[in-house]
């Protein structure tokens, strides 16, 4: 418990639609280590993103305990929120969001202008070492449309990873790319949490991509059901499928 | 009016300087949030502007916002400059012709000076009695060229109509005959005088012929309309062969019966408000830069005279149908509208076809033969009604007009009198005062003036020019010749020594402030005819040619004077010492600016700036709301990229910087555009001139042109206004970006 970098427990999130409150999470439990790289899988409205909101500090629990690097969430204000978001945090969007009008160089830069700790030259070197790292260090003059979308998420990897932070989180960050390129972007991410020990976190539901976690957290209905390995997840996953085609058969 | 004026600029003032105050404040806040809680550092802050200068180019609707910017800037420039400019060739004219930079005048005064008149007519001014040691100690200043006394007063003229007119030639004649000295017609000879007479005579009947037809013609369109009976008696004796061959028996008496019966028939005397300006004609004529002679000669140096205001003798005085014509003849030729298509013209060829009988009556037998043979060749018709054929020669068309405005020049205007005084007349001035007293003065016109850039302006061109001898002497003031006179009053009553004040009593019958009423005599003076008693000696020719020296002009009452200074920029210091020297000194003066002197005129100034001023604000004000809401929609479709960049990592603050430093890069960038187009828009105006395309618009512009001036302050003045608004406009939308929650980059579709 004491290395968890991650520490959820009895996290209720409910969200409320005028009257209604529908229940994202029910009583969600889970602790990442460091340097761990873990998958969450589940089908489409099983909480996936909600519970990474939680523990990127973009949103808070409605009930329960959100820890991440050692402080509890709910006791933080919106500043340090974001300070924290700034410092230990590195998010990879589905949607990639580079800012269009910056470069490919700018966009990755932006969150060490923001932390305001490195000088120029120290900066630039960083960028350049992460560029190359991601294999774009040609294309740093490019503007963001100039680029295909896997060039585009991996240019969102250099801007999550450029502030060294302790944890990555990427919800579905394959889900706009081809199913090659999606692969690559796991391979380089993976490639980066064994060399640098980061933590990554990350939502699929695409289990050829789980395949590459070291752990599967499978969530359903706001719900943990198992923390198990990949090939557990897989089985499970494609038993279910199995059980679903022979229900659908033996039906007249 | 005026107090309104004032109330309105305190008003406008008051809240100008809120909205500045406001504008510094929120400034001021927002820097303050934007360096210390959002921007710490350089680099961020070139980040922002890079952000900020590539989100100029990029989105639609900053390029929207960028020309509301540019475009309000130019409208900004462009119309400051040119009120600006209006205000200077205002001040130029105003300054130059009347005013002087300051005007001087009792701080006794009712009233404040009101150069141009007021509302409610002249001023009430008490007059200054020791104007000699007044102009000497103001003289003294080093910035004070020069000092000029004035007063303004008026007098309804009424010139006298076209019978009174002819029957006094007539009667001047057949006492020449007699015997008489009539100055005008000493050397005329006897034979000549016998055929004056006879062509005088017959333009009398000529006369007496149109207005018997004009009665026939009355009788026949409205039974009422006829003529009273004795009327009708007196014309029918006068239209009868046996009064005029009986004429020459008693000339004075049937002169007379002409006088009382058939004159006051004759309707086209009009009244004639004459507003003049007494003041030292030559020290004015020296000092006064924008004052042209027009027609005729400036006043001879040292001696009594009277310039008429050109615009009130074109517009007043001179015969009416020429003056349609020289209407005409202007908007065809400068404004380039049409006869044809014109409302406005078409009513001028209207009233001038209608309106043949003021040329009629002026012509006797031999110049209306004349007239007829002219119009007949002109036309190639055999008409030979004079009225008949003016009638058709007025019908003019597009295609005739030049042709015959011309040829009324050319020919016709040799025979008839163009104005109804002429240069070189002498007009008779009655002063009625209150105790009944009638004060009368004959001045000579020597000519017309106007003042450059103001050639057009109504209220600058009613007041004429009145030597100050003959001002006193109508205002009910003590003049050196008045003096003189009182002293034969003494003599000849035996009377006790008479004091200042008594003299004024016994000359003007008591109150000195007097009614005026003024009689024009064109060419004839009768010596004779006003003068009584102990002022007979002082004969108005005497008055005419006499020379007062400088002395003489500047000893005496005047009620306000133009102080000229050396150094025009430092008018505003110089008006505060010249306060402060009437203190020291007891001068008794009030000392204001020229643009309060100017009266109404001045108040026309200002209110056109605060037209142009307010229309400026509104302006702003529009653009305000518009850039308001395209910042709205320019946030709205950014809030992923806020989100994101929340997400990441940055602070409200930050956002809020973002959102205001683009803003003013906006404003930066599309003001500084606007500016330089602004500037590049008056420079061509500057460099070809804006025509006044009317009478308002040339009086405005001070001149046929405007040339604008781009000024520094003006230049200012726009940066700040469009960096202040622009500012204010953003702050609700920025303040809208820092709300946008980070989770807005997790729904991003983009
Ligand atoms: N902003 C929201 N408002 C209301 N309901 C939401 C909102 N976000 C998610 N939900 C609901 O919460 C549940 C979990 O959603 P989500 O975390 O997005 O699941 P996943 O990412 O696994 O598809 C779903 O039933 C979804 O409809
Ligand atoms: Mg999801």
């Amino acid at each position: 418990m004491a290395n968890s970098i991650v520490s959820i427990r009895e996290v209720v999130k409910e969200y409320h639609l005028g009257q209604t409150v529908v229940p994202a999470l029910r009583g969600v439990n889970l602790e990442v280590e460091r340097g761990e790289f873990l998958s969450i899988a589940g089908p489409s409205g099983s909480g996936k993103t909600t519970l990474l909101n939680l523990i990127g500090c973009v949103d808070t629990a409605t009930r329960g305990i959100v820890e991440v690097a050692g402080k509890d969430t709910a006791k933080l204000s919106e500043r340090a929120l974001t300070s924290l978001r700034l410092d230990t945090i590195g998010f990879i969007f589905q949607s990639f969001n580079l800012v269009s009008v910056l470069t490919v160089f700018q966009n990755v830069e932006f969150p060490l202008l923001l932390q305001n700790r490195l000088g120029a030259n120290e900066r630039k070197a960083r960028v350049m070492q992460l560029l190359e790292q991601v294999g774009l260090a040609t294309h740093a003059k490019h503007r963001p449309n100039e680029l295909s979308g896997g060039q585009r998420q991996r240019v969102a990897v250099a801007r999550a990873l450029v502030t060294e932070p302790l944890i990555v989180l990427a919800d579905e960050p394959t889900a706009n790319l081809d199913s090659k390129t999606g692969q690559a972007i796991i391979d380089l991410m993976r490639s980066l949490n064994q060399q640098k020990g980061t933590t990554f976190i990350f939502s699929t539901h695409d289990f050829k991509v789980m395949e590459h976690a070291n752990a599967v957290v499978r969530l359903a209905d706001g719900k943990v059901l198992a923390r198990e390995t990949p090939q557990e997840a897989v089985q499970h996953v494609l038993g279910r499928r199995e059980a679903a085609a022979e229900a659908s058969v033996g039906a007249p | 009016m005026k107090t309104f004026l004032l109330i309105g600029s305190v008003v406008l003032g008051g809240l100008v300087g809120l909205l500045a105050l406001a504008l510094g404040l929120t400034l001021l806040a927002g820097l303050i949030a934007f360096v210390v809680m959002g921007v710490r550092s350089p680099s961020k802050l070139t980040m922002l502007l890079r952000m900020a200068w590539a989100n100029l180019l990029a989105s639609r609707i900053n390029l929207v916002i960028g020309g509301l910017i540019a475009g309000g800037t130019v409208v900004f420039v462009v119309l400051g400059s040119l009120v600006s400019s209006l205000n200077d060739s205002m001040a130029r004219s105003v300054v130059g012709s009347v005013a002087g930079n300051i005007q001087i005048y009792s701080a006794k005064s009712k009233d404040d000076v009101a150069l141009y008149g007021n509302m409610g007519g002249e001023p009430d001014l008490t007059a200054m009695t020791t104007f000699p040691a007044i102009k000497e100690a103001l003289e003294k200043h080093p910035n004070v060229k020069t000092v000029v006394p004035m007063g303004v007063s008026g007098a309804v003229i009424t010139p006298g109509n076209v019978v009174d007119r002819a029957l006094e030639r007539l009667r001047a004649l057949y006492r020449a005959k007699q015997g008489d000295v009539v100055p005008a017609l000493k050397d005329v000879p006897a034979d000549e005088l016998a055929q004056r007479i006879d062509a005088q005579k017959s333009h009398v009947r000529q006369i007496i012929k149109v207005l018997n037809a004009d009665a026939q013609k009355a009788a026949a369109i409205l039974a009422d309309k006829a003529l009273e009976p004795e009327v009708a008696q007196a014309l029918a004796r006068v239209s009868s062969d046996e009064f005029w061959t009986g004429f020459d028996a008693d000339p004075f008496d049937a002169l007379e019966f002409l006088e009382n019966n058939i004159a006051p028939q004759v309707t086209d005397a009009q009244m004639l408000f004459l507003r003049y300006l007494g003041t030292d004609l030559d020290r004015f004529q020296d000092s006064f830069d924008r004052m042209e002679i027009i027609d005729g000669a400036r006043v001879p140096n040292g001696q009594r005279g009277f310039l008429i205001a050109k615009f009130l003798y074109e517009e007043q005085m001179k015969l009416k149908n020429a003056r349609r014509l020289d209407k005409i003849n202007t908007a065809r030729t400068l404004n380039e509208r049409k006869i044809a298509t014109d409302e406005e013209l078409q009513r001028f060829v209207k009233e001038n076809r209608s309106q043949t009988r003021d040329i009629v009556l002026q012509l006797d037998a031999i110049k209306t033969k004349t007239a007829v043979e002219l119009l007949q060749a002109e036309l190639g018709v055999a008409e030979t009604d004079l009225s008949a054929l003016l009638t058709r020669f007025f019908d003019m068309t597009d295609e005739t007009f030049d042709r015959r405005y011309a040829f009324f020049y050319e020919k016709l205007a040799p025979l008839v009198e163009l104005y109804r005084v002429r240069v070189g007349d002498t007009l008779t001035i009655k002063a009625f005062s209150r105790g009944g007293a009638i004060q009368s003065v004959n001045v000579k016109v020597y000519g017309t003036f106007a003042f450059k850039g103001l050639e057009k302006s109504p209220l600058a061109g009613a007041t004429s020019l009145m030597d100050l001898m003959s001002f006193r002497d109508l205002y009910g003031y003590l003049t050196a010749d008045k003096l003189e006179e009182l002293k034969e009053i003494k003599q000849a009553t035996g009377a006790k020594e008479i004091s200042r004040d008594n003299a004024e009593a016994e000359l003007f019958g008591g109150d000195s402030q007097a009614t005026i009423v003024a009689e024009a005599t064109p060419g004839i003076i009768d010596a004779d005819k006003e003068l009584t008693g102990a002022a007979r000696k002082l004969r108005n020719e005497d008055l005419i040619r006499r020379v007062y020296t400088s002395e003489e002009i500047n000893s005496g009452v005047v009620l306000n004077a133009a102080v000229v200074l050396k150094d025009p920029s430092k008018t505003a210091r110089t008006l505060e010492e010249l306060r402060e020297l009437s203190d020291r000194e007891g001068l008794g003066l009030k000392a204001v600016s020229w643009q309060q002197a100017a009266g109404l005129l001045g108040q026309i100034i200002t209110g056109f700036s605060i037209i142009l001023l307010l229309s400026v604000l509104v302006i702003f004000f529009v653009a305000g709301i518009v850039i308001n809401n395209a910042m709205m929609m320019a946030t709205m479709q950014r809030t992923a990229m806020i989100g994101t960049l929340r997400a990441i990592g940055a602070q409200r603050a930050l956002v809020l910087g973002m959102v205001l430093l683009e803003a003013v890069t906006l404003g930066f960038v599309f003001g500084l555009g606007g500016i330089a187009l602004g500037a590049l828009v008056v420079q061509l105006f500057h460099a070809i001139g804006i025509p006044a395309w009317n009478d308002y618009a040339y009086f405005f512009f001070s001149g046929p042109k405007l040339r604008p001036d781009l000024s520094p302050t003006n230049l200012g003045v726009a940066i700040g206004i469009i960096f202040g608004v622009t500012y204010v406009a953003t702050l609700v939308p920025a303040f809208i970006a820092t709300r946008v929650s980070p989770l807005r980059a997790m729904q991003a579709d983009t």
